[in-house]
Order: structure tokens, then C-alpha cells, then sequence
């Protein structure tokens, strides 16, 4: 059962675009990532789940009722802000209890729902305290706490790990993940960080321009990008245009600049087809030019223009044969030097064949 | 990078312009303290006098309790009316933003004196000659409530709206999530506002000077008809308690709001 | 799991199917709220202003404040008689030499205090802010106990057997107190502005080798010039239309439009005169200003957006 249902919403502000035709589906107990660059309209999809924004066309169902035009108030549904937006004059413990009391919950139990869900959060002990007495952790957990304590039949997060360091967003990742799974509970996550939506998400949704580019697991977002966009949005790629030549079994052969390449691609591909192939750097491999190739593997003949150290890797800039430069990361034990003849391996799958521009 | 000489430079400058400024304040404050009818130095010795013949005195008394009268109702007046006016401009104007704020800051920018006048004349043409203690009230109540409308509009801009969200998002309605969460944090703005009002008022000359009439002398009016001929330091115990009561108000102004909100130019 | 009955919100929620509608008017009531300002604004504001400028179209009478006779009779006898002009080019140099004094003044006050570390701006703010809250009757009197024949500079003088100075019932004592006055204005226009402005501003100019007069000249003036024109605008729209200090201060040698137009409408009770001369007064004070504001604007590049009204 799907527990929030996005139809065919659509939000203009004026003549303005901000969202077009937006179709997304929550199954129950799903975390999905709403990714995009800023301005891509994911945050107004947000908020028009949340009630913040009125849809100019479409409907808005959250567990199976239709609450497109339902005031914020009626939708039961938890939010983190991103600024966490946590009631300066009052404590942890009485923003906790806001939700509580607006509906109507008994004092006792109010107490006894704030200190368990403080408990769960790790902030058992800091209810008297005011949001600007916290660290920037406690706050989000305390905005997180807020938003969970009522029971809510979805929870909105709106890119809740912007406002920490690097090192504490790393942590706050796995720690909403666990408690998202602990609940049970729907969940659609706001942000621009592409990290943070694989490692997080069980399905990633991309917007860009207000249109749903792709919706689906974090791998085949990552490995099988439907457009040269989000191939280019997500992680780093090389994008090489060709033809399909031959398909069969899976695979196609593509006629590129660089000679023929054999690569996987989405069965839908025709021959005579204009595609773009996208090879992720750590996919490939520089080895000796003269070493002799795996089967099914292609082989590029070129020369190393430029090597960089990025600590846990070593990145590579490879002019190969054709006129094309390609990036290669890899171990940074790799031995290879600038100026160096080398060769670039790759087996067909870690090629991706995607529809060209003019197809 | 500064050179120290700049910085002394510089400190001198100001600390003479801040002499400047307060001296006749202080000035005042020790006439109403001094025992002589006239401030000489060195002083001739500390004395409570003045106050006593301030208190004394059937004119000053009756016109400080007028002034006080005064300026409860206008400010009670235009705190309610500013407040208002000031939530639905910086929340709902949209396109006449800016107009609206320009005309509601107006009764600031043209002359008080000639705000009196037209208001003068204005009650005798609609057969109000004799609204008398009304008028000043309404009179007052239009130079008080920019100050309330601009103060509290400078805390409702900086007021960050996704806390209404979030009390929404919670199941608060609207008027709910105005009175638990926005009134609370903007009270300080409006409790400022009122406080300023309350001194405009209690300070204010050119619109008492027109509209008051016989048995209605606000406290300025008192002072201006009673310097004009005499410079007995009574007047001084008068000055002394504005000043007091001008200190309250920045004390607060800055607990509550902070000062900056008073930058009148810029931004 | 958690009390059953209570979880949900207590209001029934929005049926599925229920007719849906864009745009809902469901918030017309909030429109209230302006009400009371707009009426008390336009009753006691806008219409006394017009009422004011139909009055001074009206002809004077000796048994009534006015008759209800269209003319033009108030105006024409004022653009002719040469006593008029002389007033309000005293009240107009009156308003140029206090702004300016006061902008001398201002200017290096508002610096400091935009500039000064967070916890002594307070202090500073409370310094400048205070004198504008004791009220002007208050500060003038602080002023004629300074500045009279007997007073404290005078005794000083005396007593330094030297000649005593005429401070008071003059043109020097009005413009001591009026600049006092209106210096808290400025400052606070000023400051306003030049705390926008980055300090490392500064600091870039003067690594670019350029010394402190030519920092302030180049970078700091330039960005500042917003608040030096609405500081000055407002001091001299102020100063031109004050009563108090130039009535106590000026005792009866120093004549300005507000205390004529309060005469004439008060002791001669000649409304439609009296009118008249505020209308006047008002629309030559309107050229200056916008004359003004051109001219910096022009000379500066970049008008503060003065006609943004959209």
C-alpha cells in the first residue's frame, strides 16, 4: 500500500515552473531521497506534501486520502526543517509537547511519550534546556524527535544534514537510517547531495527543472542513468557519443571515435541508434599497454596527461586514442606518471549505453 | 594596520561630539539638583528644593498627570493600531508594500506643526471645534503609531517564518500557531513600540501646542509657556523626570529588541 | 502503538474526493488587521492635509475663521510681498547650515559606532539614542541654562575676564540647539548604512597601498552616500519645520515659517492666510529636497531607489 502518492502534481509560482507533472509513489515504510541540484523544485514538492504550498494541478494522497487542499495542521505529517525551525521561547521538552498538545494528548501522557522519545534520541536529560543551549547535533535530534513523537503517517525531511560538519553529517546519516527503520515510518528526504541519497535512500528519485528525471534504487540510478543529466548529476562519468552498431544478449556494440566499444545498454536501444556511453572512473582500469586483454574486455591505447592525488584514490587524465580524454580513478599505489603510454581496460558492463542527444 | 595615531585621533573627535551631546542633559539634571535659583560653578551644593517646589506647584503637577493621561491612551491606541497595521504589511501586502510604508511613516516626515494646524482646522470644519482631550488623543495617537508600526515591522521582518510552519506541521491552526508561537516571540518588538510611543507622547509639542486647549496643558506646553519668561529650575525637575523616564525606554528598547533596530537609514 | 484514538489529529481529516478548489479565500478575514491604521491615517491625516490646501483657497474674514469664497488672494499677497521671501530664505539658509553642521558631526559618530565592537555598540547606541528620547523642550532648556547672558559659558567667560559672547536670542544660539537636536538623526541614518558596508573592505584598500583619508574617500564615502542623503533630507526637513528652538532660543529676533504660519493662524486667526504660507512653504521645501536628491544621486551615479514603488 502506497502510504503518499504524488499525481500528476504539477506547482507554477506565476508564470514560473516550479514542478511539472510529478508522479512519485511511497510504498509503506519506503525511504526515498528527492535529489536535485538547487532550484530543481524538490523542496516545493515538499512543501506541497507538507501543505505549505497549494499544487496549481494534481493531487497530493497520504494514506490513501486525498489532502491536496487540506491545511498543514490536517495532514499529520512529521517535518525536520532544514534550519530545524525549533521554538526559541520554549524548551526541548515543551517543543516536543507542542505536537502533543495540539491534539489534545493528556498531560501524563504527554510527559511520558516526550521522555521516551527523548530517551530514543539520546537526549534524555536536556529537556529544560533552550534550542540555543544545544549543539547542532542535538538540535537536529531534537527537530527529529519533534516530528516522531506524534506518530506522524509520514515524515518530510527537508535536507536536515546541511547545516552540520562534515564529519557529524556522516554520522546524523546513519542514525536517521536506523531510526527511520526503528519506525517504520515513510519517509521522503530532501537533498542535493548525491552521497547522501545513495547511501540513505532505499529509492532515489532525481528532479531537475521541475521534471522527474529518474525514479529507483540507489544502484541503478548510479549504474544504468536514464539521460546523459543525471549520469552527469550523479558521481563523476565519462560521457563518449557513438552509434550502435550490433545488439545481442544484453549488450550492444558501439561505434565510437575511439573504435568499436562493446558496452550494456537499455534493451530499447535500436540499431543505427545515437547513444551516449558513460563509464564511471573507478570502472576502468590502467594497465601496461602491452598486456594482453581479458575476454570481453575493451582496450584504449593512450597517454597519461595528468595525475592527481586525492588521498584515498589517485585520478587520472588519459588522452586515449581518438582525441578523447577520459578520466581514470584508482589505487594510489597505481605507478603510473604523467606522459606515460598506457592502456585503459574496461569490461562491457561497466559501460552504459543511454540515449544520445538526438534520439 | 590602523595607525595608533588615527585611533586617538579618532577618539577625541568622538568623545568630544558625545560631550556635546549629553551636556545639556546633564546640565539639566544638575540644575534640578542644585540649591541656587541660578546653575553657577562650581554648584553651589545639592538641594531637593526644586523638587519640592515641583511638587508644589498646582500648574506642573496637573499637567504632568494630563501628560501621563495623554499618553496612556495614545499609546495603548496606537500599539494596538501599529501592531496590526504592521503584521498584514510585512505579512500580506504584497505590491503596496511599499507605498503603505511610506504613507505610514508620513505623520513622521511632514511637520509636526503643520500636522497640528491642519488637524485644527480640520476638527472646526467638520464641526469637532470643541472635541478637545479626543483630538489630542487622536492627534497623539498619529505621531505615536509610526513609531510602534516601525519597530515592531523591523522585528516581524527578521521573524523567521518556518516556525509557523513547523507549528502547523504539528496540528496548530493558524490563530493557534499565532498566539503560542509568533506573539510570544514578537512581544518584545511590540512592548518597545508602546514604550516609544509612550515617550513620543509623553514628549511631544507641536500637535499639544494647536489642539490643547483650556484646562488640557500636557507638560511640554507648560514647560514652553513657563520658559518663555522665567528660568527657575522648577522647570528643571520637569526636564529631570523626562530624562529618567527616557532612560526606561532605552534600557528596555535594547534588553527587549536591541538597539539596532533603530538604524534609520540603509537597509 | 501509543494511545489509540488520540494518535490521529483530533479534527477529521479531509475526506478523499471531497471537491477541490485553487486558491481558497479561506484567509479574507486577515485583511482586518489593516483597517484601523488606514482609517485613522486617512481621516486624520490625509484629509486634514487636503482640507488644509482647500482652506488656504478660501477667503480670510474678520468675524470667521474663514468664508467659504473660492480666491487665489492668499497666494497672490504672499508671492508679493518681499517680507514672505525673506522668511523662508532665512528658514531655508537656517535648514542648509544646521544639515551641514550636522553631517560634519554625525558623520564621524555614526563611523565609530558602526565600527565599534558589539558589546560597547549598545553603550554608544544608548549615548546617541538617549538625547533623542528627552524630548526637544527639555534639551533647549539644558541649552538657555548653557547659553544665556548669565549663563555657564558666559560666568566661565567673565571669569576669565574676557568679553561675554551673545549665545542666545540669536541665529548661533537656534543653530546650537538645532543641530543638537538633529545630530542623533543623522548619526542613525549614517550608521545604518556604513555597517552594511564589509569591513574588509577597508582593509583591501589599504593593502592596495591606499592611506586612511583615501580609503575613506574612495570606498567608504562612495557606499555610505545612501545614508548621508536620507540623513540629510530628514535633518533638513526637520530643522526647516521646527518651532520649539527657534521660538525659545531665538526669542523674538529670529523669524522661520512655523512660527509665522502658527502666528497667523493663532493670533490673527487668518486660516486661509496661514493655509496658504503652509502650502507654500510645503512645495518650495518638496523642489529643495527633490532638487537635492537629483543632484546627488547624480553626482554619486546611484540614486538610493527612491521611485521603486512597483
Amino acid at each position: 500500500m502506497a502510504q503518499i502518492v504524488l499525481d500528476h502534481l504539477t506547482k507554477r509560482f506565476g508564470e514560473t515552473p516550479a514542478v511539472i507533472d510529478l508522479s512519485l509513489e511511497l510504498a509503506s515504510g519506503e525511504l526515498v531521497a528527492l535529489l536535485g541540484p538547487s532550484g530543481c523544485g524538490k523542496t516545493t514538492t515538499l512543501r506541497m506534501v507538507a501543505g505549505f504550498e497549494t499544487p496549481t494541478a494534481g493531487r497530493v494522497l497520504l494514506a490513501d486520502r486525498d489532502l491536496t487542499d487540506a491545511p498543514p495542521e490536517r495532514r499529520n505529517c512529521g517535518m525536520v526543517f532544514q534550519n530545524y525551525a525549533l521554538f526559541p521561547h520554549l524548551t526541548v521538552e515543551q517543543n516536543v509537547a507542542f505536537g502533543l498538545e495540539m491534539r489534545a494528548v493528556e498531560r501524563a501522557e504527554i510527559r511520558r511519550r516526550v521522555a521516551d522519545i527523548l530517551g530514543k534520541v539520546g537526549l534524555a536529560g536536556l529537556g529544560g534546556r533552550y534550542p540555543r543551549q544545544l549543539s547542532g547535533g542535538q538540535q537536529q535530534r531534537t527537530a527529529l524527535a519533534r516530528a516522531l513523537v506524534v506518530n506522524p503517517s509520514v515524515l518530510l525531511l527537508d535536507e536536515p544534514l546541511a547545516n552540520l560538519d562534515a564529519k557529524l553529517r556522516e554520522e546524523m546519516r546513519f542514525y536517521i537510517r536506523s531510526l527511520q527503520r526503528e519506525f517504520h515510518i515513510t519517509t521522503l528526504y530532501v537533498t542535493h547531495d548525491q552521497a547522501e541519497a545513495l547511501v540513505l535512500a532505499d529509492r532515489v528519485a532525481i528532479l531537475m527543472g521541475g521534471v522527474l528525471q529518474q525514479y529507483g534504487r540507489p544502484e541503478d540510478v548510479y549504474h544504468r542513468p536514464r539521460s546523459a543529466a543525471v549520469a552527469g548529476f550523479i558521481g563523476l562519468t565519462n560521457l563518449i557519443p557513438g552509434r550502435v552498431r550490433t545488439r545481442a544478449a544484453g549488450r550492444v556494440v558501439v561505434d565510437t571515435v575511439l573504435g568499436l566499444v562493446t558496452a550494456a545498454g537499455d534493451p530499447a536501444l535500436r540499431e543505427g541508434a545515437e547513444v551516449l556511453l558513460s563509464v564511471r572512473p573507478e570502472q576502468l582500469d590502467l594497465v601496461r599497454p602491452g598486456a594482453a586483454p581479458q575476454d570481453g574486455a575493451n582496450v584504449l591505447r593512450g597517454t597519461v596527461r595528468e595525475r592527481t592525488f586525492l588521498g584515498s584514490l589517485a585520478d587520472f587524465r588519459v588522452d586515449v586514442d581518438g582525441g578523447v580524454v577520459l578520466r581514470v580513478q584508482g589505487r594510489p599505489s597505481a605507478m603510473e606518471r604523467a606522459g606515460d603510454a598506457v592502456a585503459v581496460a574496461f569490461d562491457a558492463e561497466a559501460a552504459w549505453a543511454l540515449p544520445g542527444a538526438t534520439s | 594596520m590602523i595607525r595608533p595615531w588615527e585611533r586617538w585621533w579618532m577618539a577625541a573627535a568622538v568623545a568630544v561630539l558625545y560631550a556635546f551631546l549629553l551636556a545639556p542633559i546633564v546640565i539639566v539634571v544638575l540644575a534640578a539638583l542644585n540649591s541656587g535659583t541660578y546653575l553657577r560653578f562650581p554648584p553651589e551644593g545639592l538641594s531637593l528644593r526644586w523638587f519640592v517646589a515641583f511638587a508644589q506647584s498646582r500648574s506642573f503637577t496637573t499637567s504632568l498627570r494630563f501628560s501621563l493621561k495623554l499618553a496612556t491612551l495614545a499609546t495603548a491606541a496606537s500599539t494596538v493600531v501599529g501592531t496590526m497595521a504592521s503584521l498584514w504589511i510585512v505579512r500580506f501586502s504584497g505590491r503596496w508594500r511599499n507605498a503603505l510604508r511610506v504613507l505610514f511613516v508620513a505623520p513622521l516626515a511632514v511637520p509636526g506643526i503643520l500636522t497640528g494646524i491642519a488637524l485644527l482646522i480640520f476638527f472646526y470644519a467638520v464641526g469637532w471645534g470643541n472635541t478637545g482631550f479626543l483630538g489630542l488623543v487622536i492627534g497623539h495617537t498619529l505621531i505615536c503609531t509610526p513609531y510602534v508600526f516601525l519597530i515592531t515591522s523591523a522585528v516581524l521582518l527578521r521573524f523567521d517564518r518556518t516556525l509557523e510552519e513547523a507549528a502547523r506541521n504539528l496540528g496548530a491552526g493558524a490563530l493557534r500557531t499565532f498566539w503560542r508561537i509568533t506573539l510570544p516571540l514578537i512581544k518584545g518588538g511590540i512592548i518597545s513600540g508602546a514604550v516609544f510611543a509612550f515617550v513620543a507622547s509623553y514628549d511631544e509639542f507641536n500637535i499639544s501646542l494647536l489642539l490643547s486647549g483650556v484646562g488640557m496643558t500636557p507638560l511640554p506646553i507648560q514647560l514652553f509657556d513657563y520658559l518663555r519668561f522665567s528660568f527657575d529650575p522648577t522647570a528643571a525637575v520637569a526636564g529631570t523626570i523626562s530624562i529618567g523616564l527616557a532612560f526606561v525606554v532605552v534600557l528596555v528598547t535594547q534588553k527587549l529588541v536591541g538597539l539596532d533596530a533603530l538604524y534609520l537609514g540603509g537597509g | 502503538m501509543g494511545a489509540p484514538g488520540r494518535d490521529v489529529l483530533g479534527v477529521e481529516l479531509v475526506q478523499a474526493g471531497a471537491p477541490r478548489e485553487r486558491r481558497l479565500p479561506r484567509h479574507a478575514g486577515r485583511h482586518v488587521l489593516i483597517v484601523p491604521a488606514l482609517a485613522v491615517l486617512v481621516v486624520f491625516f490625509v484629509l486634514p492635509y487636503l482640507n488644509l490646501t482647500l482652506i488656504s483657497l478660501m477667503t480670510p474674514s474678520h468675524r470667521a475663521p474663514y468664508v467659504r469664497v473660492l480666491t487665489l488672494g492668499n497666494y497672490t499677497t504672499l508671492l508679493r510681498d518681499p517680507f514672505t521671501w525673506q522668511v523662508i530664505w532665512h528658514t531655508l539658509w537656517i535648514g542648509v547650515v544646521t544639515t551641514a553642521v550636522c553631517l560634519v558631526i554625525s558623520y564621524p559618530l555614526a563611523y565609530h559606532l558602526a565600527r565599534a565592537p558589539r558589546r560597547l555598540r549598545g553603550l554608544f547606541m544608548i549615548l546617541v539614542i538617549s538625547p533623542l528620547l528627552v524630548g526637544v523642550l527639555i534639551r533647549t532648556y539644558g541649552w538657555m541654562i548653557l547659553l544665556q547672558d548669565t549663563g555657564l559659558i558666559n560666568q566661565t567667560l567673565r571669569a576669565l575676564h574676557l568679553p561675554a559672547a551673545p549665545l542666545m536670542y540669536n541665529n548661533t544660539g537656534v543653530l546650537i540647539g538645532l543641530v543638537h537636536v538633529f545630530v542623533p538623526f543623522m548619526v542613525l541614518s549614517i550608521a545604518g548604512t556604513i555597517q552594511t558596508i564589509d569591513p574588509e573592505l577597508e582593509f583591501a584598500a589599504r593593502s592596495l597601498g591606499a592611506g586612511a583619508w583615501r580609503t575613506f574617500r574612495r570606498v567608504v564615502l562612495p557606499l555610505s552616500l545612501p545614508g548621508v542623503l536620507a540623513g540629510t533630507v530628514l535633518v533638513f526637513v526637520l530643522t526647516i519645520s521646527s518651532y520649539v528652538i527657534p521660538s525659545l532660543l531665538g526669542g523674538f529676533t529670529v523669524l522661520t515659517v512655523p512660527l509665522l504660519v502658527v502666528r497667523t493662524v493663532t493670533e490673527l486667526f487668518n486660516w486661509p492666510g496661514g493655509s496658504a504660507f503652509a502650502i507654500l512653504f510645503f512645495v518650495i521645501t518638496l523642489v529643495v529636497v527633490g532638487l537635492y536628491v537629483r543632484a546627488m544621486g547624480r553626482g554619486a551615479g546611484q540614486l538610493p531607489d527612491q521611485g521603486d514603488d512597483r
